[in-house]
């Protein structure tokens, strides 16, 4: 499953620390998230798509 | 966690100690010590990065970390009995080999069997934490 959360995180100048933090996950999740190494539950999905303010379909492609 | 850590030590040191009165400091003795320091080694770079995250406002447990542990744990479990099964097998070889005695005593296999685990949960631990690809 591919992503583009690096894309909307840059558009809101997030870090991935920041935004680890605002969703409620390590650091290193997100890392791996935006590697393609690890598929989130829809709950970290769906928050981590209302922090970015996208639907989840634009941020996650399968 | 810390207390396993100090209880973990302090068995290697008393473990040490006896081997040590006994005039048993050769191989066979070495062996189970070192491989129970370098388990709390482990232990001690897994504390302080943990004291790390809390230092940095992470939170300790998320849902990946989870599935790192269970992953780890279920790899372990399975390479864990393939072990006991070598050790069972190869009793014979490693009585002679390592303790040059006829069989392995019970707290021989057992402890062989222990210290198997553990380093394949840390392996493991290490690789999915690191390489693993979680999907």
């Amino acid at each position: 499953m591919d992503n583009r959360i690096k894309e909307f995180r840059a558009r809101y100048n997030l870090t991935q620390d920041e935004l680890a933090k605002k969703v409620g996950v390590r650091r290193e999740t997100i890392v791996f998230l935006e590697q393609g190494k690890y598929n989130p539950s829809l709950k970290l999905a769906h928050d981590i798509a209302s922090e970015l303010k996208v639907k989840i379909d634009d941020l996650f492609t399968f | 966690m810390v207390f396993l850590t100090i209880a973990v030590f302090i068995t290697t040191v008393l473990y040490g100690y006896s081997s040590v009165n006994k005039n048993m400091a050769n191989t066979a003795s070495l062996l189970p010590i070192i491989i129970t320091f370098a388990i709390a080694v482990f232990m001690i770079f897994f504390i302080a990065r943990r004291y790390q995250d809390i230092k940095q406002g992470q939170p300790l447990e998320d849902e990946r970390s989870k599935k790192v542990m269970t992953k780890a744990a279920a790899t372990s479990f399975y390479f864990t009995l393939y072990w006991l099964l070598f050790i069972s097998f190869f009793e014979d070889f490693f009585a002679d080999q390592l303790f040059k005695a006829e069989h392995l005593d019970a707290s021989q296999t057992v402890g062989g069997g222990i210290a198997g685990m553990a380093i394949a949960w840390i392996v493991c631990w290490l690789y999915y934490n690191k390489k693993g690809k979680l999907i």
